[in-house]
């Protein structure tokens, strides 16, 4: 009963959302919206780059590109000077947008699989589902756009979160528009992952899972034979049954659609490898961490690899009395840096993504690093652009400055790998979004700080929350670092996922801070508390109601 | 026209592997090993002699052997060689071991997992290990189908593979399939079967599903022959496998414990017109000896001395294995262990203190007789002329406490040299010195963790009933 009240409530808030954004779109959309940026310099992409130009923006798309180019007159002309406008930059794997399911702690029993497309009525459990499609579960309201905005990024494939047929993607325009516009296209891959189901349900090891794989691609192959036969005479055969899932594998198997493989190992790429030659599948590499180990492989099966600029980093502190990290690890790190330089070298067609970082500014940092590893700029730009439109097969909407593609753009202050550079603007589907505030791309090495006034709590460190939502007691991890009196961090829990502090402030006689919590829908949660030495307590305001909390600082 | 193509095509096939054979015959390298002690595992022991390695065969085996002008010549004075050692039932290098959900599993295939980068496997070398038969565990009455590799570490994963080992599956009866020791997770109904009577009808039950998918697509063969239309029946990867068992194409090892439950899975193999290749583990198998060497194909695959981890291990002697020899069973030492296994030539040691086995046939238990094992005893498992130069050169007798392998060659090529492991061992650790200068693996760096990687997997129990 208590989950259906908090279901309604839900339910009222994310309608209140839904009215609150498209009011917001209306407005905007009634506002002009054509544009001209003038005296910018222009990075193409696709062609030479423009010292000094104008861009003209109409209707969403590039109307005009060059260097002698007036601004027409019913436009809204942007002073480009000082300013460089960039092809919007892609990411190329992401869960923007498609909501974490719960997951269950470990030594607890296993959380049933919650079902992400409501009342399917597959033959195969949650994990086995090839026909989820990102198109389908996308809320594109969803605040992290806007995170991704305010990083640079304009366009993200966006990839459900399901287990080994984890699910289709969609190309998405990350203007906050409703689903239907803001897709550029959809599916564009299925999304396949070496991993195993949970709570003890066939496949339980990694050789299961290719078990499992190879069984229900061998059943497509089947099934597409059988509607054949079926449908050129059904008399004398069988019907052929109804099976969304196998149904969503026939392009698969057919080799019309691409199936991107999350590995990351080099024998993780090796198998996606080899599965892809077994069944003749149009194969891409996702994360691909080790493809420099395997690139001439990757170039002759003509493989591309989205590969994360998530780059490995040593989280343990080196204590002497800690084992010491093997060998393999250490030159795994180090040579993570040199991946992508290495791709290059080899033609292996590569894109960058996230891989599931936490601060999306590492995006920016770690792509300088792969440039001081060797990189060139040039192939560092392509590879948040026209390559990643390339690899998606919309190349020719998308992934350069040129006159009649989409106007997805990202404008910076200085060289958009400078390390004092500012994202000032980007444009999705022509639409503006100023960035303010804009993050600098070393933000994140910004040590020290201001000392904590003598007048306040140190709040610094890691907390043990216990947070008691009606019926479902939670424990979650909040971590804290406190300057002056401002307070930054992020909250961790096993049923929320990880999420970061808001709006954080410290006072003589408390705390708040603002948090996003993700349950199928995004809300914000307020936490408001006190502090006595070790220990804290307060309440976490929701949409749903007051939930108290309280915690202890770990040692 | 037609033919012209076709000869078109076999020449330009066929040419460039001809010129790839001849330039390997005029390239081949030679090697010599002079003057050793060799213990064939075939032909007994052999003082003061040589063994001439050319490519990667044995050439020939004598006296005072000439060598070509460009032959490697390895000097074996005082020292002993024998064959690469086989471990008949490991699980060393696999990225997963029980898939735990089914109680038949023959669909899951361990070259899906293997991970040649596995350590363990450099020093599995290191102590004279040449070749492996990766198991899947035995939480399934029929498990996964198994794999032989030889230990090419530092190569790709396919040069690891024998490619002319015939392909094997796991079974496995008593306590892991019926899973007396492993409850369900919270929430999950328990897997059938419960009983030992209930594992043997899980595999006739299997076996009488395989023939009828047999049966089925030989009449779909038949009828498709007519009827070019006719849509295939549904490929089962489950029980395709067990046809394979029934066709006599893919070899049988059975984990077992109990007397009894042998002589099961020996008469049920009779009543489907095939023979069990081994019965792994067998800890009670001395107690029908004379059954086991009529009714298996190649007998047992057992530990020397190790038991008591369980009620069905308990009925054990160390003098199983002579026993068994003695009967006329092929008897191999196995480890199934990531550590004992690089102790194997000391477990073959025990067969000769228990039970007075002579040294050569002791040898063989963890050389020849593996090899028969596994289908590859005519490329390995002795030192005779035209085998695989898979060799092991040690600086004692290897039944010795105190002796160690200097030298681990597989096919001719040296994959373990004592003597470069000590050199090397300084590079390393100025390396080491230099990663860790680096910023990438300096800590603190903070945010989230990247996706793991998967490295070097757990540890492995002796008797392989943990899940995995």
């Amino acid at each position: 009963m208590k989950i259906s009240i908090t279901r309604f409530f839900a339910a009222v808030f994310a309608a209140a959302i839904v009215l609150l954004n498209s009011e917001q779109i209306h407005a905007q959309r009634s506002a002009l919206d054509a544009y001209a940026i003038t005296n910018a310099r222009i990075v193409t992409v696709s062609g030479e780059t423009i010292e000094r130009g104008t861009i003209v923006i109409r209707d969403g798309l590039i109307a005009a590109v060059g260097a002698n180019i007036a601004a027409p007159a019913d436009v809204r002309t942007i002073d480009g000077t000082g300013l460089t406008v960039y092809p919007g930059f892609f990411d190329a794997n992401t869960n923007l947008g498609i909501a974490a399911a719960p997951r269950s702690q470990p030594g607890q029993p296993a959380a049933p699989q919650v079902q992400a497309t409501p009342q399917s009525n597959s033959a195969f459990p949650v994990g086995l589902q090839p026909e989820i499609s990102a198109a389908d579960l996308i809320r594109p309201s969803d605040a992290t756009f806007e995170t991704a905005r305010n990083n640079g990024f304009t366009t993200a494939l966006v990839v459900p979160r399901e287990r080994i047929f984890v699910g289709q993607s969609a190309l998405v325009n990350l203007s906050g528009d409703t689903a239907s516009t803001a897709i550029v296209r959809a599916p564009i891959a299925l999304h396949v992952a070496f991993v195993t189901l949970q709570g003890g349900e066939f496949p339980t090891s990694l050789m299961g899972t290719f078990a499992a794989i190879r069984q229900m691609f061998l059943d497509a192959q089947r099934l597409d034979a059988t509607q054949k036969a079926y449908a050129k005479n059904a008399r004398g055969i069988r019907r052929p049954e109804e099976n969304k899932s196998l149904e969503a594998l026939i392009r698969i198997v057919n080799g019309e659609m691409p199936v991107v493989f999350q590995a990351d190992a080099e024998r993780e790429i090796i198998r996606a490898l080899d599965l892809a030659r077994e069944f003749n599948l149009k194969a891409i590499i996702a994360g691909g961490a080790e493809s420099y180990k395997v690139a001439e492989r990757l170039r002759t099966q003509n493989v591309p690899v989205l590969l994360s600029l998530n780059f490995p980093k040593r989280t343990t502190t080196t204590s002497p009395e800690a084992d010491p990290e093997t060998l393999e690890t250490l030159r795994f790190r180090v040579a993570a840096q040199k991946n992508a330089t290495k791709l290059a070298q080899a033609r292996v067609r590569f894109a960058f993504q996230s891989g599931g970082m936490a601060n999306l500014n590492d995006f920016w940092t770690n792509a300088n690093k792969a440039i001081e590893n060797g990189l060139g700029r040039g192939d560092a730009l392509r590879a948040m652009t026209i390559s990643a439109a390339d690899i998606f097969g919309v190349a020719n909407q998308l992934g350069s400055i040129e006159t009649g593609k989409i106007a997805n753009l990202t404008i910076t202050r200085g060289d958009v790998f400078d390390k004092n550079r500012q994202f000032t603007h980007v444009f999705v589907d022509g639409r503006m979004f100023e960035i303010k505030n804009a993050p600098k791309p070393d933000a994140s090495k910004q040590t020290g700080g201001t000392a904590t006034p003598a007048n306040l709590p140190n709040l610094s460190g890691t907390w043990n929350l216990t947070v008691e939502i009606p019926g479902q007691t939670t424990q979650a991890t909040l971590n804290l670092t406190q300057q002056g009196d401002k307070l930054t961090g992020n909250l961790q829990s096993a049923q929320f996922g990880t999420s970061e502090l808001k709006s954080g402030e410290v006072t003589a006689d408390g705390f708040t801070f603002t948090t996003v919590v993700t349950t199928g829908q995004t809300f914000d949660v307020l936490f408001n508390g006190k502090v006595t030495g070790n220990q804290m307590s307060g309440t976490a305001t929701t949409p749903q109601g007051a939930i108290p909390f309280s915690g202890t600082k770990t040692p | 026209m037609k033919k012209l193509t076709v000869l078109f095509l076999l020449i330009s096939i066929f040419s460039p592997t001809l010129l790839a054979q001849k330039r390997g015959a005029a390239e081949q390298s030679e090697i010599l090993i002079r003057n050793a002690t060799v213990l064939t595992a075939a032909k007994g022991r052999l003082e003061n002699t040589d063994i001439l390695i050319r490519g990667s065969k044995i050439a020939s085996v004598g006296k005072n052997l000439k060598a070509g002008a460009n032959a490697v010549t390895i000097d074996a004075s005082g020292k002993f060689v024998t064959p690469g050692i086989i471990d008949c039932h490991s699980h060393t290098m696999l990225d997963s071991i029980n898939e735990t959900s089914y109680s038949v599993t023959s669909m899951t295939r361990m070259r899906d997992v293997l991970n040649p980068n596995d350590a363990r496997l450099y020093r599995a070398l290191a102590g004279g290990v040449t070749a492996l038969n990766l198991l899947h565990g035995s939480a399934n009455a029929i498990g996964g189908q198994n794999v032989t590799v030889k230990i090419k570490y530092g190569k790709s994963v396919e040069d690891f593979l024998v490619a002319d080992a015939p392909p094997g599956i796991k079974f496995a009866l008593g306590e892991n399939p019926k899973r007396s020791h492993f409850p369900p997770q919270p929430g999950q109904p328990r897997r059938y079967p419960l009983t030992r009577m209930g594992v043997e009808e899980t595999i006739r039950d299997a076996f009488v599903r395989a023939r009828d998918y047999k049966a089925a697509w030989d009449e779909f063969r038949e009828q498709a022959r007519k009827d070019k239309n006719l849509v295939a029946p549904r490929r089962d990867l489950e029980l395709e496998p067990i046809v394979e068992i029934l066709e006599g194409r893919r070899l049988v090892h059975s984990h077992s414990y109990r007397a009894d439950e042998m002589l099961m899975i020996l008469n049920l193999a009779n009543e489907f017109g095939f023979k069990v290749q081994t019965l792994q583990h067998a800890l009670e198998a001395y107690k029908i000896a004379p059954e086991i060497a009529q009714k298996s194909a190649a007998g047992v695959s057992i530990f020397v001395d190790y038991w008591g981890y369980k009620i069905e291990a308990f009925d054990a002697i160390p003098y199983n294995a002579a026993i068994l020899w003695k009967n006329g069973v092929t008897v191999s030492i196995n480890s199934d262990d990531n550590a004992r296994m690089r102790r194997l030539n000391l477990d073959a040691a025990k067969v000769e203190k228990y039970g007075d086995v002579p040294e050569e046939e002791a040898l063989k238990m963890i050389t020849l007789n593996p090899a028969i094992q596994l289908g590859i005893g005519k490329r390995t498992g002795s030192i005779e002329t035209g085998k695989d130069a898979d060799i092991v050169i040690w600086n004692g007798h290897p039944f010795s406490v105190y002796s160690r392998v200097e030298r681990t060659m597989i096919e001719g090529e040296t994959y373990f040299d004592r003597e470069k492991d000590l050199q090397n061992r300084g590079a390393l650790e100025r390396e080491r010195t230099e990663l860790e200068k680096n910023d990438a693996n300096k800590s603190g760096a903070g945010g989230n963790n990247p996706p793991a990687i998967p490295r070097e997997s757990g540890k492995t129990h002796l008797d392989d009933g943990d899940d995995r």
